[in-house]
């Protein structure tokens, strides 16, 4: 595979990397992500937390996320679900799962995006002026499956 | 990182932070989106512990905290082993404002946490048993804290819910502004509001309305200056009836007849036109010119003539001789017509006693005269939008505008109540309320349909209308 930018990271050292640094909160302390399972070896699945911006409908929720990173990353972007009931503009209402093509940065990925980074994409997303002022579900609502 | 942990083994189950004994003491970096602060905790203590500590250095009540971790919401029964907290790692913490989005919070949160372990998760049991946590308090962990408020928010959910429709922020000004902006960007949404139950049901709850209105700083402003509001804030029968006025524009509009109806018996009164007229003109500058900045032509132009049709009949042809007046006919008819309805409107209870009608209560003049003096007052009252939505469909409707125009009851109204909402056909609603009646005996299905009209589906009114209509 061509890299884009220098040197090949291979995937699990990126991923390791990227749970450093959730584990010591890197970042501005809004959003947060681990891996699901601790034993996982594969480093595949991970949880993320998105706090609700302020001054949004958003506003001092928590929402979750899954954010699955297959084997190919991170030369392709990971899939993320939300698991919290979100209403935003990208999110498919019934399942929660993040449309790559509308969200900019899953759309153009680069290997140097990380998790972190789509985390707040979202995060930042969550302000633009659409998305801030949807009607949101009743707090505490997760997609079913 | 990490050098700390391992090299001692903690012996000892005890979990003081400062303790200098066998336990480990780590320090952790918990971070809010505005500051952070470093926590030394033994390594072996419990979430709740930590919490313990974090809200006596964040001076927030441990059930408001949210610690993040990893992507997870730690609760309370785990401990920092578990999800491998060591020294130098950072923790995330929220704190919830508000007990509603706190319940909520945490209800989510464990809602969270359950649908990833159940993939085959070896960790223990405090991310198991969350999956059922939702609804019912489970023994997650050793406090049903975190639990307790889903469950009160139940019954209480949608209505967080609806304040979360626009907000999330427990003030209630900033609650009512965004709820105006979410209104505007979608009309459609009032009249979803509307139909939700569950605003209905609290709006027929007196006292929550009434809560909810005194909280507006508006209102408070207008309560100091006139007792008259909080009295009439206080009286739950009044506002029952100015809900349900809300919620059905057919029964409003039936008010605003009875309102022209005594006005009109007013006038006929000696000197009692010189006095509404006095009234009026002093409402119809303030008026106007709030009116004239919401839309281009003055709905309120003296052009419009009061309404002067007769009161729809409620009760079918019989009746016709007694409700039906044209002009200012004989001041019993009228009354009739106007006390009649009184089941449900208490106001026109008093409007039909022209001594004291409501129009002449010091209360209410002094009421107008406030609201005339301050006319930022009202335009700041007419510049909501939701009252704009209700002000435009009373400008296209002119009978109703012009209705509008008198002053007292309208604006009360206005005040009171947020916007008109289109509901279905009112067959279909109280097809439930029908059955009700036709089973009790009132086999006049024409007439109990216009009784629950007018009585906004409430049955018991409806029956006494539907009773003091029956020749004896």
């Amino acid at each position: 595979m061509a890299a884009s930018s220098g040197v090949k990271v291979p995937r699990n050292f990126r991923l390791l990397e990227e749970l450093e640094e959730g584990q010591k909160g890197v970042g501005d302390g809004t959003v947060s992500w681990g891996l699901e399972d601790d034993e996982d070896m594969t480093l595949t699945r991970w949880t993320g937390m998105i706090i609700g911006p302020a001054r949004t409908n958003y506003e001092n929720r928590i929402y979750s996320l899954k954010v699955e990173c297959g084997p190919k990353y991170p030369e392709v972007p990971p899939t993320v679900r939300f698991v919290t009931k979100i209403s935003m503009n990208g999110i498919n209402n019934s399942n929660g799962m993040v449309d790559a093509r509308s969200i900019p940065i899953l759309a153009k990925w680069q290997n140097s995006y990380s998790i972190k980074v789509v985390l707040q994409e979202l995060r930042r997303l969550l302000m633009s002026k659409e998305n801030m002022k949807l009607p949101q579900p009743p707090e505490g609502q997760t997609y079913s499956n | 990182m990490a050098e700390n942990s391992g090299t001692d083994p903690a012996v000892e189950t005890n979990t003081e932070e400062n303790a200098a004994a066998s336990a480990t003491i780590i320090k952790v970096t918990v971070k809010t989106p505005k500051d952070k602060e470093e926590i030394a905790i033994a390594e072996d203590s419990s979430v709740a512990q930590f919490k313990e500590e974090i809200s006596k250095r964040f001076k927030a009540n441990q059930d408001q905290l949210v610690l993040i971790f990893a992507g997870k919401i730690l609760k309370d029964g785990d401990t920092l082993g578990q999800h491998g907290i060591k020294d130098g790692l950072t923790v995330h913490l929220v704190i919830k404002t508000a007990q509603k989005t706190s319940g909520g919070g945490s209800s989510q949160t464990s809602a969270s946490s359950g649908p990833g372990p159940s993939q085959g998760n070896t960790d223990g049991s405090a991310n198991s048993s969350p999956a059922g946590n939702l609804g019912t308090p489970q023994g997650s962990g050793p406090s049903p804290t975190p639990t307790q408020p889903p469950n009160m928010l139940a019954g209480f959910g949608d209505l967080s819910g609806l304040a979360n429709l626009g907000m999330g922020s427990a003030n209630f000004m900033e609650l009512q502004q965004q709820m105006q902006r979410q209104l505007m960007s979608n009309p459609e949404m009032l009249s979803q509001i509307m139909e939700n139950p569950l605003v209905q049901s609290m709006m027929s709850n007196p006292d929550l309305m009434r809560q909810m209105i005194v909280a507006n700083p508006q209102m408070q402003q207008l309560m100091e200056r006139n007792p008259e509001i909080s009295h009439m804030l206080n009286n739950p029968e009044l506002m029952r009836q100015t809900m349900e006025l809300a919620r059905n524009p057919a029964m409003m509009q039936e008010m605003m007849r009875n309102q022209d109806r005594a006005l009109s018996n007013l006038e006929s009164i000696p000197g009692g036109y010189n006095a509404l007229r006095r009234m009026y003109t002093d409402i119809q500058e303030p008026m106007f010119s709030a009116a004239r900045e919401q839309f281009g032509n003055n709905p309120f132009s003296p052009s419009r003539t009061e309404n002067r049709e007769p009161l729809p009949n409620p009760w079918g042809p019989p009746d016709t001789a007694a409700t039906t007046t044209s002009g200012t006919a004989t001041t019993t008819s009228s009354t009739t017509s106007s006390t009649t309805p009184s089941v449900s409107n208490p106001l026109g209870i008093s409007s039909s006693s022209l001594g004291n009608g409501m129009f002449n209560s010091p209360g209410m003049q002094s009421l107008m005269q406030q609201i005339s003096e301050n006319p930022q007052l009202m335009q700041n009252m007419l510049s909501a939008p939701y009252m704009r939505t209700m002000m435009q469909s009373l400008a296209q409707n002119p009978d109703i505008a012009s209705q509008v125009a008198r002053p007292s009851f309208p604006k009360m109204l206005q005040m009171f109540a947020g916007g008109n909402a289109s509901t279905p056909t009112p067959e279909v609603r109280f097809q439930q309320q029908l059955e009700q009646l036709s089973a009790m005996g009132f086999i006049n299905r024409e007439a109990n349909l216009q009784a629950l009209i007018a009585t906004g589906g409430d049955i018991n009114a409806a029956i006494e209308r539907l009773l003091g209509s029956q020749p004896s």
